[in-house]
């Protein structure tokens, strides 16, 4: 009697959730979908993709570069294989790589100088007392209210007054400040006991080591989820790059670089357009799918105000 | 505590940026809403209102209004509802629920730029993969609907340059990149619930699951709700990415996806009319600051009970 309860239990139970991961996994069809396709067109040649055949990796026949052709060499040397082509052109008809280096240079940049300005001013809120903290602690909340691509316009309007559009500096500098990282760091840092820090003090230690030799060490977690958060945004950022660099292509972040190659795309690019978008958007998936949680923590970091 | 100075010291750098990034530019913006100044101009004139007036009442900008509304109104919603959904189906299974739970968050990940060139080319009206599927359902008991005979009948819609189909397009990808973060912040929101809770509302009489989510769920997860509504209002209406990459110039058949932050770029960097570019900003940020502080206000109210 009591098995069959068991057995009746366990259908039941299964049968819900095989419900509901048949609707899970509708939903995951979904959202796979526009990945998959990207993949799949980075691999097949130009008429496959225009006549939707091949399959996912496409039949990998060599087809006839014709731009090689124009170029006055010989049919023979001119097939391609297709994935190889697609993802050779992505990286010779533009300096893709430039555009990756320049991403990884932007991104670690705005994280760097991040951390050295907020730091500091995070553990003055919350290790030292003094006059007026509560009003500096207000300010920092009313800023993180403030979108910086919201005011965009009067920042460019600084920068060009400065001569700084087209520069490595305008890409870095709006973001200088992170009252999201004083905010975040602020929060952990509450939460070091203060003999920690009485006990620093007592060995001697300046203000500023025991910020980079005590404080630093002991928010390893916080730093890295905000690492996460920061390094993401910016990577991925395409407003900000679009207004400030115009034209000048060695400046190109990767985003910037792979809608130039949208904007001349005629119909032989698209397969070296998806191989483009595979390239910018793996760095992070790969990432992602090493230290997931970490990922998600730091993404959903925002959630903890 | 020592009475030195060293606190200044350690904020100066940060309180000067905050000054000059972000405080200042608000005010700027404030400013020159109020001028007609171009970037190049010596000087600008003093125009009063006049740009407010153009964004209130010029047919563009009743475009630009019609297209934001329109799409944060229909984001937002679904993002959050399937952002729950999905959270909710994913803690309530026994297995595989880690997998679910990246996949819906790769394309939180994934440089919005390019997953929009991808989408334009999955909604492509001939090579598509989307209407070449809907193709395939021809001649099947679908065509029963109306709207599927008659795509087969005639073609199925140009999606993104259908000025009736144009917006909704566009938002149906923001839902699809927006809602796997609304769904790890109900994830993180769930985890904190009590377990004791939900016996303690099967001993009261929730019998069914649904009187235990109306009773329980729902109710503790009020403060995740309130903060993945707001941020979810801020990331729509900033939707710009998508709207640049699929129309660079105009916004759209008919200006149909024209969205407050592709107006915010055509006027204020491609025209450098930077005076209704900076009105356009500041009508923004009144939007953002008002939802933020409608937020913070919930979420007091709330905390009076807890």
């Amino acid at each position: 009697m009591s098995n069959f309860d068991t057995s009746q239990r366990i259908f039941r139970f299964s049968s819900s959730e095989a419900i509901k991961h048949v609707i899970l996994i509708f939903g995951a069809l979904i959202v796979l979908l526009p990945f998959y396709v990207m993949l799949s067109y980075s691999l097949k040649a130009p008429a496959e993709i225009m006549q939707n055949t091949g399959g996912f990796f496409g039949t990998q026949e060599p087809f006839r570069d014709d731009y090689c052709i124009k170029l006055g060499n010989a049919v023979a040397d001119c097939m391609v294989t297709p994935w190889i082509y697609n993802y050779q052109t992505a990286f010779e008809k533009a300096p893709l790589l430039r555009y990756l280096l320049n991403g990884i240079l932007v991104t670690f940049s705005i994280f760097f100088i991040q951390v050295v300005i907020a730091l500091p001013c995070a553990y003055a809120l919350a290790k030292l007392r003094f006059w007026g903290r509560e009003t500096v602690f207000a300010l920092v909340l009313f800023c993180l209210l403030i979108p910086v691509h919201a005011i965009a316009l009067p920042l460019y309007i600084m920068l060009a007054k400065l001569g700084l559009t087209n520069s490595y500096a305008a890409l870095v500098i709006p973001w200088t400040i992170s009252v999201f990282g004083i905010f975040l760091m602020r929060q952990f840092f509450m939460t070091i006991p203060d003999d920690l820090i009485d006990a620093a003090r007592m060995d001697g230690m300046s203000e500023y080591s025991i910020i980079w030799n005590v404080m630093l060490p002991s928010a390893i977690p916080a730093l890295m989820a905000f690492a996460i958060f920061s390094v993401v945004a910016h990577w991925n950022d395409y407003f900000w790059p679009r207004i400030v660099i115009t034209g000048n292509r060695d400046l190109f972040t990767p985003p910037l670089g792979l809608r130039e190659f949208k904007g001349d795309a005629d119909g032989d690019n698209f397969g070296p357009m998806m191989a483009t978008a595979v390239v910018i958007v793996t760095p992070l998936l790969v990432a992602f799918a090493l230290a997931q949680k970490r990922f998600i923590d730091g993404i959903t970091l925002s959630g903890m105000k | 505590m020592s009475q030195s100075r060293v606190h200044l010291w350690l904020m100066a750098p940060a309180l000067l940026l905050m000054l000059l990034i972000l405080i200042i530019p608000i005010f700027a913006a404030l400013g020159l809403s109020f001028t007609n100044y171009s970037l190049g101009n010596s000087g600008a004139n003093f125009v009063g209102l006049q740009n407010y007036e153009q964004i209130f009442t010029r047919t563009t900008y009743q475009k630009m209004f019609g297209a934001t509304i329109r799409y944060v109104f229909v984001v937002v919603p679904i993002t959050v509802g399937l952002g729950l959904g999905a959270a909710l189906l994913i803690k309530s299974l026994t297995r595989f629920g880690d997998l679910y739970k990246t996949i819906y968050f790769l394309p939180v990940m994934a440089a919005l730029i390019a997953m929009a060139i991808v989408w334009e080319f999955a909604f492509h009206p001939t090579i598509g993969i989307i209407n070449s599927t809907l193709e395939q359902g021809c001649g099947t008991v679908l065509e029963n609907w109306g709207w599927y005979a008659n795509g087969c009948e005639r073609t199925f819609p140009l999606w993104l340059t259908d000025r009736n189909y144009a917006i909704w397009t566009v938002a149906f990808i923001g839902i699809w990149q927006g809602f796997g973060f609304n769904m790890v912040l109900y994830l993180a929101g769930l985890t904190s619930i009590p377990k004791e809770l939900y016996s303690a509302a099967e001993m009261d009489g929730a019998k069914s699951s649904w009187e235990r989510f109306r009773l329980v769920t729902w109710p503790m997860l009020g403060p995740t709700t309130v903060f993945v509504v707001t941020i979810s209002f801020i990331r729509s209406f900033q939707v710009f990415d998508m709207v640049e990459a699929f129309y660079p110039q105009g916004g759209g058949p008919s200006k149909s996806v024209y969205v407050m932050m592709f107006a915010l770029y055509e006027k204020g960097i491609q025209q450098n009319l930077m005076g209704i570019g900076a009105a356009i900003t500041v009508v923004f940020l009144v939007f953002v600051m008002l939802l933020t502080i409608v937020q913070r206000w919930l979420v007091d109210k709330r905390t009076h009970y807890v």
